[in-house]
C-alpha cells in the first residue's frame, strides 16, 4: 500500500516520466545502432548493412559451423594463405564475400592461439608452416600451460588457471555468433545509462520529503519512521529491478529478435582463446546482464544512502556516474599501481573487458577471478548499505542527545 | 488524556529556542500566543518527536512519547507550520498515500478521506494536483491529512497565518469543530484566532511559558484597564512613549488611542472593558510595533 503510492510519487513527477520513456526510447535506439553496425559482404563483393545483414552473415558462417576440428582450421588457414598469395595487398571484395567472411572467426581464432600475449598479428598464420595448422590445438595448449606460468605468481594461481584452462573442451564448437559480440557492447553502455538513471530517481525517492518540506508530516506520522521508512528502501529496490530489466529486456528482445541468437551456445573462447572464464556467448550475455544488475541495484543503495544522509538529491545523482564513468577513467590509469582499482564498481559494466584479461587474486590459499569478486564485493555492498539507508530515516531528527 | 511536559528545553547552538517549559495539557483547544521567534514552532516540533529536547521529558499518559514511538505517533495529527507536500500528487493521492503511512487501511482511507474533504470543503477538488492550489487550499488540505487518523492529539502551528480574513473565519470555526473530543493545541501571534476558540491560553516569549489560563483568568489577572481617549495630533507620540497602546485611529478631532494604564491616562480617559488582545499588549507590550503589523 505504501510502496504503491511511493511508487506513484515517483511516477507522478513529469521530469521522471520524461527521462524513464527516453531511457525506454534509448533501449530502441540502441538496439538499431547494435543491428546497423554488422556489415554483410555478397558474394558480387557488395556490402550491406541494415537489420538483414546479421542474419545473412551468419547464415553465410554457418557454413562453418559445428565441430571445429583442426582440418577444419587447418583448411580455413591454408585457404587464407592461399589468397593471400593471390593478393599480396588488398583482397578484393567478391573474395572477401565468396570465401573469407565464412571462416574470418576461424582464422582470427588461429591467430589469437598463436599470439597468446602479444598483441594481434595476422602474419603469424602467413609463417605456419605445413603442417602446423593442423596441430593447432596442441599449440593451443602448449600456450595455455605457458599463460597460467606467466600469470600465476604462486603455485596456487598457476594450479587455479591450469584448471580453468582444462575446462576448454577441444575441439571447440563453432557457430556465428556475430549477434552477442555485438550486443554485449551495448548491453555494457546501456547498464551503465540505466544505472544513472536509477540512481537519479532512488535519490527523489528519499530525498522528496525533503525537498518539498513534507518531511515534517511525514515523519510525525505513525510508520513515518519504520514502515515507510522501509517501503521506500524497497520502492528503490524495486525501481531499480523494473527499470532494469524492463530496459535491458527491450534492449535485448529489440536487437536479438533482429539479429538472432545464432552463437549462444559458442564458448567464448573463439574469440579469446586464453580467456579464463570457459563460458558460451550465451552465459557470457547473461553474466553481463546480471553485472549491469548489481550496478543498478548498487546506484540505488548508494544513491538512497546519500540523498537520506544530506537529505537532498543533488549530490546523490552525481554519484552513478561518477561510480560507474570516471571510475573507468581512474581505473584504467592506476590498475596497473594498486590492485585495488581492478575491484572498481565500473567493472561490473565493464565485464567485457574483465573477460579479455587475466586477472586473479588470492587469499592465503583461495584463488579467485576478477568477475565474480567484483559481483559479489558490490552486491554485497549493496545490501548492506540497506540498513543504513533505513537508520538514517528511522533516527531523523532524534540521533545525538544534546544539541 | 494528559500530555504532559517536564522541564523541556531546547537549545540550538547556543540559542535557548524553549527554556523548562513546564505544562500539562488534557482534553481541549489550547492557544499558544508568542512572537516571532518565541519558540513555539520548536515546542510543537518536539511534541510531534521530530526533534528531541535537549533536556526534560514529554510523557503522553505518562508515558516518554520518544519511547513510545509509533504508538504515540498513531494518536498525534500535526499540521507545520511550514506545510510542505508532493507537489504533483493528486489530492486525493496525497490523502492516500499519507494516510498509508499512518497505518489506514485503504478501504477506511478511502472512506475518512472523502469524510475530511468534505468537512474542509474540497471535495470538488479531489483529483486537482497539489501543486495547483492556493495556499489556503493547501491549508485545508493540511488540516484534513492532520485528521485522517481521528487523532486524539491535534498540533496545528499557525493554521492561519497568510489566510484573507474571511478564510480566517472559516478555518476558526473549522478547527473548533474539529475540536471535539481531543486536545487541540494551536499557535498563532494573531490574538483573534483563539480569543473565541481556545479554552485555555499559553503565552510564550523568548522560548519560555510564562502563563497559562483561561481568557477570562488571563484578563482578570491584568493590573491595567484599559482607556480609550482622543488626544492632540502632536501628543500622540508622547502618549506612546509613556504609555502601552493599542490601536491608534487618527480622527478629525486628534488621534484616537486605547492605552494601558493602571491610572486614566487623563481626563476625559473613558475606560473599556479589556480583551485577550489588550492582555497581548500588555504582555509583549515592548514589541507593540510588531504586533500592529501582524493585525490583519
Ligand atoms: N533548527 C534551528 N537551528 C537554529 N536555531 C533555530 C532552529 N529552529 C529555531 N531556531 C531558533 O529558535 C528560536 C525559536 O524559533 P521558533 O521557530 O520556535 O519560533 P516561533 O515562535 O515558531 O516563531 P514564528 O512565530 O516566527 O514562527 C528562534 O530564535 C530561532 O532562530
Ligand atoms: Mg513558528
Amino acid at each position: 500500500m505504501i510502496l504503491r503510492y511511493e511508487l506513484k510519487k515517483v511516477l507522478s513527477k513529469k521530469l521522471n516520466r520524461i527521462i524513464l520513456i527516453g531511457t525506454l526510447l534509448a533501449a530502441a535506439a540502441l538496439s538499431m545502432f547494435a543491428v546497423g553496425g554488422v556489415s554483410y559482404v555478397d558474394r558480387e563483393g557488395t556490402v550491406h548493412a541494415g537489420p538483414a545483414s546479421t542474419r545473412r552473415l551468419a547464415a553465410d558462417r554457418s557454413r562453418w559451423a559445428g565441430e571445429l576440428t583442426e582440418d577444419k582450421i587447418a583448411q580455413a588457414v591454408n585457404s587464407r594463405k592461399e589468397i593471400r598469395n593471390r593478393y599480396p595487398y588488398d583482397i578484393p571484395n567478391e573474395e572477401y564475400g565468396k570465401t573469407i567472411q565464412a571462416y574470418n572467426d576461424i582464422t582470427d581464432f588461429a591467430i589469437d592461439v598463436l599470439t597468446p600475449d602479444e598483441g594481434w598479428d595476422e602474419r603469424v598464420l602467413y609463417q605456419l608452416e605445413d603442417g602446423q595448422a593442423e596441430d593447432l590445438y596442441s599449440i593451443y595448449e602448449a600456450n595455455q600451460q605457458k599463460m597460467a606460468k606467466e600469470y600465476g605468481r604462486t603455485p596456487e594461481q598457476r594450479q587455479f588457471l591450469e584448471e580453468q584452462y582444462s575446462k576448454i573442451e577441444l575441439p571447440l564448437t563453432y557457430a556465428p555468433m556475430d549477434s552477442w559480440d555485438t550486443i554485449l557492447v551495448y548491453v555494457e553502455t546501456y547498464g551503465m545509462i540505466l544505472a544513472i538513471v536509477v540512481g537519479f530517481l532512488a535519490a527523489g525517492v528519499f530525498a522528496e520529503e525533503f525537498r518539498s518540506r513534507a518531511d515534517a508530516v511525514f515523519f510525525s506520522s505513525k510508520y513515518g519512521r519504520t514502515k515507510a521508512a522501509k517501503s521506500k528502501v524497497a520502492a528503490g529496490l524495486l525501481i531499480a529491478t523494473i527499470v532494469y530489466w524492463t530496459g535491458m529486456g527491450i534492449l535485448l528482445l529489440i536487437s536479438l529478435g533482429i539479429m538472432g541468437v545464432s552463437g549462444f551456445d559458442t564458448l567464448y573462447q573463439i574469440e579469446h582463446p586464453y580467456s579464463i572464464y570457459v563460458m558460451t556467448y550465451g552465459q557470457y550475455c547473461l553474466l553481463a546482464v546480471l553485472g549491469g544488475y548489481i550496478a543498478n541495484l548498487l546506484a540505488a543503495s548508494v544513491t538512497m544512502l546519500i540523498a537520506a544522509k544530506l537529505r537532498s538529491a543533488s549530490v546523490a545523482v552525481c554519484v552513478p556516474f561518477f561510480l560507474f564513468c570516471v571510475m573507468q577513467f581512474i581505473g584504467r590509469a592506476l590498475s596497473n599501481f594498486l590492485t585495488f582499482f581492478k575491484l572498481t564498481p565500473d567493472m561490473l559494466v565493464n565485464v567485457l573487458g574483465c573477460a579479455k584479461s587475466i586477472n586473479i587474486f588470492q587469499i592465503g590459499d583461495y584463488v579467485f577471478r576478477q568477475i565474480p569478486c567484483v559481483m559479489m564485493i558490490y552486491f554485497v555492498t549493496a545490501v548492506i548499505l540497506l540498513p543504513f539507508v533505513y537508520r538514517s530515516y528511522h533516527c531523523y531528527g532524534l540521533k545525538k542527545k544534546g544539541i | 488524556m494528559e500530555l504532559e511536559l517536564k522541564n523541556v528545553s531546547k537549545e540550538f547552538k547556543g540559542v535557548h529556542a524553549v527554556s523548562d517549559v513546564s505544562v500539562s495539557m488534557r482534553k481541549g483547544v489550547y492557544g499558544l500566543l508568542g512572537v516571532n521567534g518565541a519558540g513555539k514552532t520548536t515546542l510543537m516540533r518536539m511534541l510531534c518527536t521530530l526533534i528531541r529536547p535537549t533536556s526534560g521529558e514529554i510523557t503522553w499518559e505518562g508515558k516518554n512519547i520518544l519511547e513510545m514511538g509509533a504508538a504515540y505517533r498513531d494518536v498525534l495529527g500535526y499540521l507545520p507550520q511550514d506545510f510542505g507536500y508532493y507537489p504533483d500528487l493528486s489530492i486525493s493521492d496525497y490523502m492516500m498515500y499519507i494516510a498509508s503511512i499512518k497505518g489506514i487501511r485503504p478501504m477506511a482511507a478511502r472512506k475518512r478521506t472523502k469524510q475530511l474533504l468534505g468537512q474542509v470543503g474540497m471535495a470538488k477538488y479531489e483529483k486537482r494536483k497539489m501543486k495547483t492550489l492556493s495556499g489556503g487550499m493547501a491549508r485545508r488540505i493540511g488540516i484534513a491529512q492532520a485528521m485522517l487518523n481521528n487523532p486524539k492529539i491535534l498540533v496545528l502551528d499557525e493554521p492561519t497565518a497568510g489566510l484573507d480574513p474571511n478564510e480566517r473565519i472559516r478555518f476558526r470555526n473549522l478547527i473548533s469543530e474539529l475540536s471535539d473530543d481531543r486536545l487541540v493545541l494551536l499557535s498563532t501571534h494573531i490574538v483573534s484566532d483563539v480569543e473565541f476558540i481556545a479554552n485555555q491560553i499559553m503565552l510564550m516569549k523568548n522560548g519560555e511559558l510564562f502563563y497559562e489560563g483561561t481568557t477570562e483568568e488571563l484578563i482578570s489577572s491584568m493590573d491595567e484597564s484599559v482607556w480609550h481617549c482622543t488626544v492632540p495630533k502632536n501628543k500622540a507620540n508622547d502618549f506612546m512613549a509613556r504609555y502601552l497602546v493599542g490601536n491608534v485611529k487618527t480622527a478629525p478631532k486628534g488621534a484616537e488611542l486605547r492605552i494601558l494604564s493602571k491610572e486614566p491616562p487623563m481626563e476625559g480617559a473613558v475606560r473599556e472593558e479589556a480583551t485577550l488582545e489588550d492582555a497581548f499588549l500588555l504582555y509583549f507590550g515592548e514589541k507593540a510595533g510588531d504586533i500592529d503589523d501582524t493585525e490583519i
